[in-house]
């Protein structure tokens, strides 16, 4: 008899996982509210360089033949029934159950950020509000353009500084430079929160005139006075901003609850995924609290070891986090660490841009194809470990 | 309204770093409440106190027990 997998979510951890699995062992039905599948990195593109390049495939044309996809969502979950309903009332049964929905940008937190949002956009949620933020840094022609951290955790890491670097490259492509002040806030103690990469980062931003303001953690926006207002009452004034959202997990409803914490993200084993107290269900990516970086690498990892697992192989998470952080002029750095290793001192150079560009031209097919890619990245993570690159970057 | 105890555990955070987990339960918790962490990121500690410092927030314990940091801090200083 295969063994019936249930995967919730066709992104990058939920289709990745079921395109690893065979199909002589196992039923594997993914589910997806949306028809589509979307490579988030590329809102960065869309936004600061108004790249019109498509970012979404069928999650059908995805996945391997022989693999059930329904597009509806899912709305509970019953983990000690091993059961899933989905949206309009079917019940699916499971013998393994893998949880991949990602996470989600929440606008309720802050002051005054939905109207900010519709205003001037943002690079964190859809196509659209990265278009607007296109159109919101086309027509600043001077004044104070500020990218602020709303709050943690959001995905991708590096992606406030990103988009900072290629606005603070637009803006002096266009001539503008000495008329826009480029500001950035954050909540931490420096411009990237993880010391190491700070220390790649920050001289970048000095050497470009970027002004930052940190330990900001935004309260408020109030847009009839264009202020930015932290808890502790500071302001921030600008004539346009981007907030980076911050995100929650799940909204399926799960039981038990105790599997969530407060802001929904889904309590796991860091090693193994096991959502606490099941052995036959998972969380990756995203939707998990495990304490790694919400990056589409950790679910792509996190699956690999998930689909192991449910071949019987103890397969165990290392941590490793790869993020490729574009910091402008077409430089590039990665993000790389593990749960044993701080984040490897990277200097900026145009391989890790281009490394950063050829994994964005090649990513459909990286998904679809696991048989080929998983020997290339296989090569790529031995020999980018972080406590072999520590050694030669100290 | 009763203060709460807000515990982070922010253990095994490298990457971006356990200071984010406490600007995140910051986010949540009003003047009075205390808010718990334990990291065991060596960073951690100066930038607790670089937090303290700056926000001027409460630091009312800071100790190490067998390389896990463990800050006790009360929120005093939102507006």
């Amino acid at each position: 008899m295969k063994k019936r997998v249930v995967v919730i979510g066709g992104g990058a951890g939920g289709a990745i996982l079921a395109n690893n699995l065979p199909l002589e062992d196992f039923e594997v039905t993914v589910v997806d509210r949306s028809p589509y599948h979307y490579y988030w990195p590329w809102l960065l593109y869309v936004a600061f360089r108004g790249s019109r390049r498509p970012m979404r495939r069928e999650i059908e044309s995805l996945l391997k033949p022989g693999i059930n996809f329904i597009q509806s969502g899912a709305q509970s979950v019953d983990l000690n029934n091993r059961k899933v309903v989905l949206e309009g009332g079917k019940t699916l049964d499971y013998d393994y159950l893998v949880i991949a929905t990602g996470s989600r940008p929440t606008y309720g937190q802050i002051g005054g950020h939905e109207k900010a949002v519709e205003k001037y956009g943002d690079y964190h949620s859809t196509v659209e509000n990265a278009e607007r933020v296109w159109k919101s840094i086309n027509s600043l022609k001077q004044g104070t353009f500020a990218v602020v951290v709303g709050g943690d955790p959001y995905r991708c890491p590096p992606s406030p500084l990103e988009g900072l670097f290629l606005a603070e490259e637009f803006f002096r492509s266009r001539g503008l430079r000495d008329r826009v002040r480029v500001v950035f806030a954050v909540p931490y103690p420096r411009p990237y929160p993880a010391e190491p990469m700070n220390e790649v980062v920050e001289p970048l931003l000095k050497e470009r005139g970027v002004e930052y303001i940190t330990f900001f953690t935004l309260d408020r926006i109030e847009d009839d006075r264009k202020v930015a207002v932290s808890m502790e009452g500071e302001e921030l004034k600008y004539d346009a901003l981007v907030v980076i959202p911050p995100h929650v997990g799940t909204d399926v409803k799960i039981s038990p609850e105790d599997v969530l914490t407060t802001d929904r993200f889904i309590q796991a084993d860091k090693y193994t995924n096991n959502i606490k107290g099941f052995d036959d269900a998972f969380v990756i990516g995203d939707a998990s609290a495990v304490p790694v970086a919400k990056t589409g690498v950790t679910a792509h990892l996190q699956a690999e070891v998930v689909a192991k697992r449910l071949q019987g192989e103890d397969a165990r998470n290392n941590g490793r986090t790869n993020c490729p952080f574009d910091l402008g002029y077409g430089l590039g750095t990665f993000v790389i660490s593990d749960y044993r290793n701080p984040v490897v001192k990277l200097p900026p150079s145009r391989f890790s841009h281009m490394a950063k560009m050829l994994f964005a031209a090649t990513y459909w097919d990286m998904v679809r194809y696991p048989e080929l890619w998983n020997p290339i990245f296989e090569a790529y993570f031995d020999a980018t470990e972080p406590a072999k690159l520590a050694r030669i970057y100290v | 309204m009763p203060e709460n105890r807000l515990k982070v555990d922010a253990r095994g955070i490298a990457c971006p770093g356990p200071i984010t987990e406490l600007v995140k339960a910051y986010r949540n918790a009003k003047n009075g409440d205390i808010i718990e962490v334990m990291a065991t990121d060596p960073g951690f500690k100066p930038d607790v106190e670089a937090w303290i410092k700056r926000t001027g927030n409460q630091l009312l314990e800071l100790r190490e027990e067998g390389g896990t940091y463990v800050a006790v801090i009360k929120v005093t200083a939102k507006k």
